[in-house]
């Protein structure tokens, strides 16, 4: 195999990668697409087939409602044109997964065209524009084992066949890896807010595919494109887009040039090999479903969709912005999943404190989810304890040391915040007295620091805050012991 | 002496067994003595249901004996086109592809047989696929005419219309595509409807054609044909090309007289077959209108110009559609195997091996119309001139009630005798085919004979699902002709053991 | 463009259809034939005409609700499978 000379920065400024991705999701209806099978994930092999999904002679796809609401769904949030009429169409190739010998889908006249993501890369807002979105059947599952005597089968396994898929084709707009890991996360994002997929690359309800080529900055036309596939992560998807965008340029720059092929990525070795050739390039002959009639769609009940989508993460973003003053970053943050922002705005409201709120949940909720994978529907701590505890470290009735003491105990114990402070005994010390005589103890403890101080030295004061905070556990009332440490290290002074 | 129960109607068997006359036992026992003699000399037969059909009868008459309420088809038996499923009977479409493969379901038209009480007799011999005209095309074996058996019954459903011919079942159901209902009744004598598109569901039909293909019945009988329709056509959730709009049709409705009814004749179809019209035809066509306007139909003229493209038509959509739906039959999941090393090998040789002359024939030049660079000169074009043929037809049925028209260039011609030249054999379909592309209904029925003794039909066209105005129309002339009421040698010779 | 035997072999190829190599120059003769005989279409103008994908014009849309309704007869469904491997379809490995 020629091994490429590696492209170099001085390279790379010469050429502007032109990337588009091909999103397939798997939409979570119960039902297939065609047929009543359910679509249940890892149901043993062909236990979720009938005539229809296995192409026995005779029958006759039906389609499921659901599936087209979904789709309709994923059009409107991306503010694509919704066509009233769109039609099926067959797209012919031989394969053992694919039971009819065609895959139903759409091709002249799809469901979607145009509209857009907007993704948010390094300070920069960037809109990736869409082709358009369309229905088709999933093929079912080929497995390939090696055979005991050296002779190679293949197993199928049609459960998946015929389960509803989107794909979502994005226009040439993406101009690195990076830029495709955004997009993708921002894609799934909306797909699990409108709650019509998974969005789960590793387990397959999101596949995607990159179109890659590049051309010398400034010029219009496109470059030869290549196509990558097998690429089961945002990760890969960025990586392998990298690697190629980097082969593509070092091939130019040696005098080479890009053949149009497709790849596949391994993800082991982290490079993009050439499938091994076919006989022929596919020729799909499509032509309209003649067993399905056209999808027609009533406007009204388009509009009444639209005006039945959830809050998508966009609008919420930026209206949390707007309501709670937060920070564009907290924000972004708190919308990663309609759950979590329904989470901070009931903290929010219930502490009155959306920055603390938001401060919370980013550090320390966040902490503990990453490390153990709970989701926020499932996190231990309730939203509104968690609202009383910032509310509490608001108004001093706590310090913040003892408020992450609270919250570590509130992970295991679902009482509330006040309720512990009581049963642990970390009320505050408050009491003028105990303030007073703690001050003492303190400087009585520390009388080199404390002679430093009354000689001048405003910074051990701080020290001796420390600490007194330490002797008191974190109990005592910040403003309350400053007030008396200043007052006994000054009235002693004379 | 009466007449043999086999000669009998469906409708007065129904009645009869219904009333407690005859037990559906007796009448399905005669029926399957008659088949036991005539179907080995012709053929009809791919697999027959002599026990199932029994026990199903006796089944019907202990539900008589509790005085359960019986089908509109009590105890009639019914031959079923072997591309149509039955639940658990072998089901080959005349293909060695798919030798051996039993259905895990009745098609809708079979469970409404059913449920109307009809007894199932058996999977009649076909063209495979219900690719052909003359049951030639069968990968097992040779259908003959009951009129005459050195000729063909037609096709594809040959083995339907000559069961019902024979006086084997009083009632069958085909498939018709371009023809393959209307044709072969023709050929046979007997009535043979093509309903409206999606007036009778798909579902269970092995698809040939999917936006051309439609299940229809052959009978001895207007009425009888009605009675048939009725219980097969409507709506099915399983089939979403089949409408709500079809509906049982009212056997009193078929006696109303033609006064003053519209028939259209689109005379210049007959130039269209040029030479290739037997005299016999044109002359039953003449003699057909003549005892139209007796009878008191005002006869119009009409035209359908693009007709004559209709089978260059028609031979570039259906294969493009059949290339399609026969690319399931590869081996893997059901139907015959044969390996070949790797997997492309396995699909090559079962499918070479598999499928016959005519069906590869066709699936290469559907393959070849729908393929890269000739999609829109051949597809594409045709779909365009189908929606010309089918505006001619709406067109010609709004300034009348119905039209007129031969269905079969020639009567039933012999075995052998077109199998070498397919274009000649498809150039045969010049009247029925443009009624297939319009998607409207159509019925051939029994005119009379020519000078031999073969059976000659006529075609008569109505407007999409009007299927009860065109039967009537045919039971107008049935009135006043005995073509229908004629029965070949082969079944009365028999027919009179058959009590 | 006239079919010879180097079309037929690539339409069969399409087709996985495996043909006789002795029957080859038949069908190109046959398929040939045929589609001269429908060349009489190009003469037709065909301009702003629509195309008939399906003769059921005004039919209401059939959607199918998104209920789970399992196939009662699935093992009958498996029966006639000509190679299996436990549940699995069996077939020789794809390239």
């Amino acid at each position: 195999m020629t091994k490429y000379a590696t492209a170099t920065d001085e390279m790379r400024a010469k050429y502007e990668p032109v990337i588009g991705l091909e999103v397939h999701a798997q939409l979570k209806t119960k039902t297939k697409i065609f047929c009543a099978c359910a679509t249940t994930f890892g149901a043993a092999p062909n236990s979720q087939v009938c005539p229809v999904c296995l192409g026995l002679p005779g029958v006759l796809p039906v389609l499921n409602e659901r599936a087209v609401t979904f789709a309709a769904m994923t059009g409107l949030a991306v503010g694509a044109t919704i066509h009233p009429r769109s039609i099926f169409a067959r797209k012919n190739y031989f394969y053992p997964d694919l039971s009819k010998g065609y895959q139903i889908s759409q091709y002249d006249r799809p469901l979607c065209e145009g509209g857009g993501v907007e993704i948010h890369v390094e300070e920069v807002r960037k809109r990736i524009g869409l082709v358009r979105i369309h229905l088709e059947e999933d093929a079912g599952k080929s497995l390939h084992p090696e055979g005991k005597e050296g002779v190679s089968t293949t197993r199928v396994d049609l459960n998946r066949a015929g389960v509803p898929l989107i794909e979502i084709v994005s226009e040439p707009d993406i101009r690195s890896g990076v830029e495709a890991y955004h997009y993708l996360t921002k894609l799934k994002q909306i797909l699990v807010y409108l709650d019509v997929c998974d969005g789960n690359m590793e387990e397959g309800s999101l596949r995607c595919d990159a179109n890659v080529s590049v051309r010398p900055c400034g010029r219009v036309a496109f470059g030869t494109k290549t196509e990558i596939k097998n690429l089961n992560s945002f990760r890969y998807v960025e990586k392998a887009i990298a690697y190629e965008i980097d082969r593509q340029i070092a091939l130019i720059e040696s005098g080479g040039r890009v053949v149009q092929e497709t790849l596949l990525w391994d993800s082991a070795r982290g490079v993009a090999e050439t499938m091994r050739s076919k006989e022929e390039a596919h020729d799909y002959r499509y032509f309209p479903e003649p067993d399905l009639p056209p999808i027609d769609l009533d406007p009204s009940w388009v509009e009444s969709l639209r005006a039945s989508l959830p809050e998508l993460p966009d609008a919420l973003r930026e209206r949390l912005v707007r309501e709670q003053g937060i920070p564009e970053y907290d924000a972004e943050v708190l919308t990663e999943t309609r759950a979590l922002a329904s989470y901070y705005e009931e903290v929010a409201a219930r502490s009155g404190q959306p920055k603390l709120a938001s401060n919370w949940i980013m550090t320390e909720v966040n902490a503990v989810r990453n490390k153990t994978g709970d989701s926020i529907e499932s996190f231990p701590v309730r939203a509104d304890r968690l609202g009383d505890l910032v509310a509490m470290v608001a108004n001093g009735r706590v310090s913040g040391k003892i408020a992450k003491q609270l919250f570590e105990m509130m992970l295991t114990d679902s009482s509330g915040p006040e309720a512990l402070v009581q049963k642990h005994g970390l009320l505050p010390i408050e009491d003028d007295a105990a303030l007073r005589a703690l001050a003492l103890e303190v400087l009585a403890a520390n009388p080199g620091p404390t002679a430093e101080f009354r000689a001048g030295k405003e910074k051990t004061f701080a020290f001796l805050v420390g600490q007194a905070m330490k002797q008191s556990r974190g109990r005592a009332h910040p403003e309350k012991l400053q007030a008396a440490l200043r007052a006994v290290l000054t009235e002693e002074s004379a | 002496m009466s007449a043999p129960l086999v000669l009998e109607s469906a409708e007065s068997l129904a009645r009869a067994v219904t009333q407690g006359e005859r037990s559906a036992a007796d009448v399905t026992r005669a029926f399957l003595a008659q088949a036991d003699r005539t179907a080995p000399k012709l053929g009809t037969y791919l697999h027959r249901l002599a026990e199932s059909a029994l026990r199903d009868a006796e089944a019907i008459d202990r539900r008589r004996a509790k005085g359960d309420p019986l089908g509109p088809l009590a105890g009639v038996p019914v031959a079923i086109k072997d591309n149509i499923c039955v639940r658990g009977v072998p089901t080959t479409c005349g293909s060695k592809i798919l030798e051996g493969y039993r259905p895990p379901y009745d098609a809708h038209v079979v469970e409404r047989l059913r449920a109307a009480d009809a007894v199932i007799v058996g999977k009649t011999n076909c063209d495979e696929f219900a690719m052909g005209s003359s049951t030639e095309n069968s990968a097992y074996q040779v259908t003959h005419n009951p009129w005459n058996l050195d000729r063909v019954p037609g096709g594809s459903s040959g083995g339907s219309a000559a069961t019902v011919a024979a006086c084997e079942a009083p009632l069958s159901l085909g498939s018709d595509t371009g023809g393959s209902v209307r044709q072969p009744a023709a050929f046979c004598g007997v009535y043979g409807l093509k309903p409206t598109y999606g007036a009778v569901s798909r579902y269970g039909l092995v698809a040939f054609a999917s936006s051309l293909d439609q299940i229809g019945p052959f009978a001895r009988s207007a009425r009888d044909t009605a009675l048939i329709q009725g219980v097969i056509c409507g709506r099915d959730a399983r089939d979403t090309t089949s409408r709500a709009d079809a509906r049982p049709i009212s056997l009193d409705a078929l006696e109303r007289d033609l006064a003053g009814f519209r028939l259209g004749v689109p005379r210049a179809i007959l130039d269209e077959a040029g030479e290739g019209l037997a005299p016999s035809i044109r002359a039953a066509f003449e003699s057909a209108i003549s005892a139209y306007e007796r009878a008191g139909a005002k006869i119009v003229d009409v035209s359908l110009p693009h007709s004559r493209y209709a089978i260059a038509t028609y031979y570039l959509i259906a294969p493009a559609e059949a290339s399609s739906n026969l690319a399931r039959y590869d081996g893997v999941r059901y139907g015959v195997r044969r390996s070949d090393g790797d997997l492309r090998g396995m699909y090559e040789a079962t499918r070479g091996a598999g499928f016959g002359r005519e069906v590869k024939r066709r699936i290469l030049l559907g393959t070849y119309a729908l393929s890269a660079g000739y999609y829109d000169a051949y597809y594409l074009r045709a779909q365009k001139v189908r929606t010309l043929i089918r505006k001619d037809f709406l067109d010609a049925l709004a300034v009348s009630d119905a039209l007129l028209l031969p269905i079969t260039p020639t009567p039933a011609f012999k075995l052998v005798e077109k199998t070498d030249d397919p274009l000649a054999m498809y150039l045969s379909d010049i009247f029925s085919i443009p009624a297939s592309l319009a998607g409207v209904p159509a019925l051939s029925f029994p005119a009379s004979f020519d000078a031999s003794g073969l059976p000659i039909g006529l075609q008569v066209v109505g407007r999409p699902f009007d299927e009860e105005t065109i039967l009537r129309v045919a039971r107008a002339y049935e009135r006043e002709h005995d073509a229908a009421s004629r029965v070949p040698a082969i079944a009365l010779a028999e027919a009179g053991d058959a009590r | 463009m006239p079919i010879d035997v180097s079309v037929v072999r690539k339409i069969a190829a399409l087709a996985r259809l495996r043909i006789d190599p002795a029957e080859e120059e038949r069908y190109a003769r046959e398929l040939d034939g045929i589609l001269g005989f429908v060349e009489q279409l190009q003469a037709l103008d065909v301009a702003g005409i629509e195309p008939t994908s399906q003769v059921t014009e005004g039919a209401r849309p059939a959607l199918r609700a998104d209920e789970v309704c399992p196939f009662g007869a699935r093992d009958e469904a498996l029966e006639g499978a000509p190679e299996r491997d436990g549940d699995y379809f069996k077939v020789p490995q794809v390239v």
